[in-house]
């Protein structure tokens, strides 16, 4: 092991650090290519408004000031968790999402869960039984699932579930009008049967990816020598899998989930919007509809932070896991 | 046979003559040629994935030159009719025919998927290569920004995009999806670059005074292409897929048709609960195959291109 896990770390943040900077830069430069304007946005829609409100308007949201000022000042803010106020709902963008945020967590961690169960055990499958009618019917659903859009899943299994069956509902993330605090058994059901489509749907899409990595590294692992040599001490082949094989083959799992993380959100955005579940996907949608800037911009940030902060986790956890991976 | 062989020798010779080397990565000798397309044709995966994509090009073409379509004339048949004779796609909620549409949506797909790509592929090379034949503060000051890219999630990003640009028409779109894809392939040509800077025949040519430029068009170039190759046709998949979605999601080019733009108008009637469900199925199911054809191509190339890495 070359470095230490201390410098490591504390490049590793470094850099993570930059590119959220350089992140925050990209979201100030985006809006202030927006050809509306935030001022008149911000005025409610009534001809009976005064101009007296828009320059005011111009006056709080420093219109008037130089680039560089409003920079510094975007940035100052960001720093002190002032993200700014949504036009539609006219409250600070962290009130409207906070319980959104909660939702698309819960919804991304179930389905992320599953996919990794399933995925790896799939794989695991194809690769020892590679050739044969079971590999080729797991890589064949693999290659099949990989290609499809995941709006256009989702709509096909609402067709299936919800229009044909009606198994499950087709919208919401709860029945409407109920809060889910007190917390009660039938509700948990009901937050339940209400996920079921939406997370089969981001399982199923990302499975396949999963799939196909984990087989193809394990067919890698299995042909080098050293397996032969477990073979060759007499280690069965259960062994040989859970000692030798499992977790080298597992490592490009690792990497590919941290950067997949960034493609996990767009599959949740679209699952969230074909199934009307109003988590953050929802919430961006409805803001980029209806020019709500303040909010796109908010969710974009925390967007990239999240990213930066799984792929940060990925690589700490992969040079724990494997002393041979050398960062620089 | 022979003949035809040496004729193809002396025409690739001639175009590819300031980089030989180039042309055989490519297999663009005449044997080179042989032994790709035998290789490739001889991957079932080559196979289907062509005929699929020939299909496709076949029905843009043939919706181009031949079927006589108003987006805007609504009201011609029955509204929102199953599949039948008439209209094996069914018809929408506006009494269009699907088919029809989706034939139309067919160039848009094709053309998104081609020029998004290029537009990807050249960025990520040429910044992958700048990034890893430099090396030093310049290539640290571009993967900071190369992470960026990374790390935004990429829908988002062309959602605001797209949102930013007030009339989006396809070319837009096209350019958004292209700027928003580079930054996996300049991860994977720059990784590529960085192994090639040090290897023994660069060394060697700049031992002969070879310049910079030289090596980086005449040796390193040529050795990025066969991977980038093969990356470009899985790319193309990747960009017809987020032109769909993008339509879908209502952000689309809204000077043409398009398949995402027939599913976003189906869901909006809720077709999904109330049918008829061939008018979500079937320009759907276009989306599925188109971009299977593109994934296919793309893994048979790269068990041509790419052989080290062809499976054991």
């Amino acid at each position: 092991m070359g470095k230490p896990f201390r410098r490591i770390l504390a490049r590793r943040l470094f850099n993570a650090f930059i590119t959220i900077l350089l992140i925050m830069s990209l979201n100030f430069v985006l809006f202030r290519m927006v050809p509306a304007d935030p001022a008149l946005l911000m005025m409610k829609r009534d001809p009976q408004t005064p101009m007296s409100v828009y320059w005011r308007n111009v006056e709080i949201m420093g219109l008037n000031d130089s680039l560089p000022e409003q920079y510094v000042n975007y940035m100052i803010d960001t720093f002190t968790l002032e993200w700014g106020i949504s036009y539609t709902y006219r409250e600070d963008v962290v009130d409207v999402t906070k319980a959104a945020v909660g939702w698309t967590v819960l919804l991304i961690g179930t389905a992320t869960a599953f996919t990794f169960i399933i995925g790896v055990a799939l794989g695991k499958i194809a690769a020892m039984k590679r050739g044969k009618a079971s590999d080729i019917t797991i890589s064949g659903f693999g290659i099949f699932f990989y290609g499809m859009p995941v709006f256009w899943f989702a709509l096909v299994l609402l067709i299936i579930f919800a229009g044909w069956l009606s198994w499950f509902p087709s919208s919401d993330r709860m029945e409407p009008g109920t809060h889910l605090f007190p917390l009660s058994f039938d509700k948990i059901i009901d937050v339940i049967e209400h996920m079921v489509l939406p997370a089969a749907t981001m399982t199923i899409g990302a499975l396949a990816g999963i799939i196909l990595i984990m087989r193809n590294s394990l067919v890698d692992v299995l042909t080098e020598d050293y397996i032969v040599t477990a073979y060759a001490k007499g280690l069965s082949g259960r062994e040989v899998m859970k000692r030798h094989a499992g977790p080298n083959a597992r490592l490009p799992i690792v990497t590919t989930l941290a950067m997949d993380v960034a493609f996990i959100f767009g599959g949740a955005f679209q699952v969230e919007i074909v199934f009307n579940y109003k988590g953050i996907g929802w919430y961006t949608i409805q803001a980029i509809w209806n020019s709500d800037y303040p909010m796109c911009q908010f969710i974009f940030l925390i967007g990239g932070v999240a990213v930066v902060v799984a792929n940060l986790i990925a690589d700490l956890v992969l040079v724990k896991l494997d002393p041979r991976v050398q960062i620089t | 046979m022979v003949k035809f062989e040496r004729v193809l020798d002396k025409a690739t010779r001639r175009i590819f003559s300031r980089n030989p080397v180039l042309a055989d990565k490519l297999g663009l000798t005449a044997k080179g040629i042989g032994r790709v397309t035998d290789t490739f044709l001889k991957t079932w995966m080559g196979k289907t994935g062509l005929i699929i994509i020939a299909f496709f090009i076949i029905v843009a073409i043939y919706a181009r030159l031949f079927v006589e379509y108003d987006r805007y004339e609504t009201g011609q048949y029955v509204a929102l009719l199953d599949m039948c004779w008439e209209h094996p796609f069914g018809t929408d909620n506006m009494g269009r025919d699907v088919l029809t549409r989706t034939a139309e949506g067919t160039e848009a797909s094709l053309i998104v998927g081609f020029a998004a790509m290029i537009i990807s592929m050249g960025l990520g090379t040429i910044v992958g290569m700048a990034s890893g034949y430099w090396g030093g503060w310049k290539d640290e000051v571009i993967m900071r920004v190369n992470d960026m890219f990374l790390s935004i999630p990429w829908l988002v990003l062309m959602m605001v995009l797209a949102a930013v640009l007030e009339t989006r028409s396809l070319w837009t779109v096209i350019v958004v999806i292209g700027v928003t894809g580079w930054s996996t392939t300049s991860r994977i040509v720059r990784a590529q670059v960085l192994s090639l800077k040090e290897r023994q025949f660069v060394e060697r040519a700049r031992a002969i005074g070879a310049g910079d430029g030289y090596i980086v068009t005449k040796h390193i170039f040529p050795n990025v292409v066969p991977l980038v190759f093969a990356n470009a046709i899985l790319t193309i998949a990747i960009c017809i897929l987020s032109e769909a979605t993008l339509s879908f999601l209502r952000l689309g080019p809204q000077d043409v048709e398009t398949w995402g733009h027939i599913l976003s108008e189906a869901y909006d009637q809720s077709v999904m609960l109330n049918g008829p469900y061939a008018f979500i199925i079937m320009p759907g199911l276009c989306i599925v195959f188109v971009v299977l054809g593109f994934t296919f191509v793309g893994y048979a190339m790269d068990e041509v291109l790419n052989p080290k890495l062809r499976q054991r």
